[in-house]
């Protein structure tokens, strides 16, 4: 691997995208709507709905799993309680950032070589096919990352502000430093190489980002089933999860790299 | 010295032979025209030359390097100007062959970029974004890539293929220079007369090779020499006597013309003059009839579809 080839793609990537307005504000803007809309809904669930949501039985279920857990908020307030296991839940809601960026990423990224018959030329040239996956999948999943963790970071100060006193110290948990840098690299991963191989096989972007976005279903329905309480995960679980997720990763590099093959570019690519 | 050489260079996708056993040697400094209809596995083969696509069997060695084993040391030294020219439109021109330049760490690449933006005349728009090119100026940006790096063998595939007249023109005058410094082009085009004008030789091609030879060669290995006689009228006291003359071949009278194949060409063409006159032709223009090598193509084209045909049946 040649570092050297790999920034230069890394940089003409960056320019490229970001030169479109579009594409700009999706990674930027987006990202900062989703924490902010996150926290905003948490943050008017416990104001105006308060401790009467503990009363559904779904929520008192995971109530029962979230003490079982964490047995340190037991003897919190039920409003803190509640502060807790909703804003537990914006790491997991974290995984839709690099799904998106990475996916967005990678379809423009691939689909526009391929309008602009840029493939071709590049390919002509010393750099090799690994060196130029390895570059476009840098470039996807840098942004991906800085921007969530950014939004980490911007959703703790949310924490921070809106919820009441030590309800930070109950969120940042072992689970949520799971959840960020080692699942959120996984998944960030696994976003941009789904993206590369769909967008191998369609011709507009929109599309691409469809089919890939199908990725956000099992993000969802973690949060989903954390919130109804059908199942709250330990450490553990998240730590199983990000190593699955790992191991996905590495199946699906091995078919990205035979996709990204000289030959299958210009013969199978349509 | 060859240095461009295939050694029964075939290429099938599926069912389909796209390229069959080429054998073909290009001389340094030589530019080959690459000729042959829309499908004829033109763009195959510089595919495979250029180390792009491998071959089913049989290999090439372009520059001392096997373009099946040593892709990148051969990237190193080949340019390659594709069919559509592919560029990231909304880059400028200058950032677009500044990255591309990138892959080539012994190139300066301030200067070798500077040097061709202004070759190419695209100075002036080098900041513009080369979305907002038209296909010739971009054609031109797609030539500087190629020879960012200064390679001594240069595959050039329809290079004027879509242009209008005026960047057709200066695209063939700068590959002529390209010719004059001496690098060894492979270029692939159906444009008879753009062949005409850059190649010292072409290849006739379609699947497989009908044809290589120098355009004047080809038109004598196909055509006999024929003399054409303008006279005020072609009388048939002088078809007659030129007739019975033993070194003529065949005669074909075309109102006032007449069409005359004759043995050993240089010899008897004065012999020929002499008769009419002496049978009391009234001569207005002697010449000789001329095959561009679009006759040259059409015919062998032609001669190997009947072939094919022939074959099938």
């Amino acid at each position: 691997m040649r570092r050297r080839y790999i920034i230069n793609i890394i940089k003409k990537e960056w320019e490229d995208t970001l030169s479109n307005l579009n594409t700009l504000l999706l990674i930027t803007l987006a990202p900062l709507l989703i924490i902010g809309q996150g926290l905003l809904v948490i943050y008017l669930v416990v104001r105006f709905a308060g401790e009467g949501v503990l009363m559904s039985p779904m929520f008192q279920t995971a109530m029962e799993k979230l003490e079982a857990i964490l047995p340190s908020i037991a003897e919190l307030p039920p409003i803190d309680k509640l502060q807790v296991l909703l804003f537990s839940q914006l790491h997991v809601y974290l995984l839709l950032i690099p799904v998106m960026i990475a996916i967005t990423f990678a379809t423009f990224s691939i689909i526009e070589e391929k309008q602009s018959r840029s493939l071709e030329p590049l390919l002509a040239t010393p750099v090799r096919t690994d060196e130029l996956f390895i570059g476009k999948a840098l470039a996807g999943s840098i942004p991906a990352l800085v921007m969530t963790w950014l939004c980490a970071g911007l959703s703790l100060i949310g924490i921070a502000c809106l919820g009441t006193a030590h309800i930070l110290g109950a969120v940042v948990t072992p689970s949520w430093f799971i959840s960020v840098f080692l699942l959120v690299p996984a998944v960030t991963v696994l976003s941009f190489l789904l993206g590369a191989i769909i967008s191998s096989r369609v011709n507009d972007p929109r599309n691409a980002q469809n089919i890939s976005l199908l990725i956000i279903l099992p993000v969802l329905a973690l949060i989903a089933v954390q919130v109804i309480g059908v199942l709250l995960l330990t450490p553990l679980l998240f730590f199983i999860i990000a190593v699955i997720v790992g191991v996905v990763d590495l199946i699906v590099l091995r078919i990205g790299v035979r996709l990204f093959q000289r030959e299958s570019i210009i013969i199978q690519w349509r | 010295m060859a240095v461009i050489e295939t050694f029964g260079l075939s290429r099938s996708f599926g069912n389909i032979v796209a390229v069959e056993d080429l054998t073909l040697e290009v001389e340094q400094g030589e530019v080959l025209g690459f000729l042959g209809p829309n499908g004829a596995g033109k763009t195959t083969t510089i595919r495979m030359l250029a180390g792009i696509i491998a071959p089913t069997s049989g290999y090439a060695v372009v520059a001392g390097f096997r373009t099946d084993h040593e892709v990148e040391r051969l990237h190193e030294v080949i340019g390659l100007l594709t069919e559509a020219p592919g560029f990231y439109n909304r880059l400028s021109a200058r950032r677009n062959l500044e990255f591309f330049a990138g892959f080539y760490p012994y190139v300066d690449t301030q200067t070798q970029v500077d040097k061709y933006l202004r070759l190419m005349g695209l100075w002036e728009r080098r900041h513009d974004k080369v979305g907002t090119f038209s296909k010739g100026m971009k054609q031109r940006l797609a030539l500087a890539r190629a020879l960012l790096h200064e390679p001594q063998v240069l595959f050039l595939d329809e290079p004027t293929a879509g242009l209008d007249p005026e960047a057709s023109r200066e695209v063939r005058e700068f590959i002529k220079d390209l010719s004059r410094q001496g690098r060894t082009i492979f270029l692939s085009t159906h444009n008879l007369a753009e062949a005409e004008f850059l190649c010292h030789r072409v290849a006739l091609f379609r699947r497989q090779m009908l044809a290589v030879d120098t355009p004047q060669n080809l038109r004598q290995r196909l055509f006999h020499r024929q003399v054409v006689v303008q006279m005020d009228s072609a009388e048939d006291s002088v078809v007659d006597a030129v007739r019975k003359l033993d070194f003529v071949q065949a005669v074909h009278r075309e109102g006032s013309r007449l069409i005359v194949e004759l043995a050993d060409f240089e010899r008897n063409r004065p012999n020929l003059v002499e008769c009419i006159v002496t049978a009391g032709g009234r001569i207005q223009e002697v010449s000789e009839t001329e095959y561009s090598l679009e006759d040259v193509y059409l015919t062998l084209v032609r001669e190997e579809t009947e072939g094919s045909n022939a074959t099938k049946s």
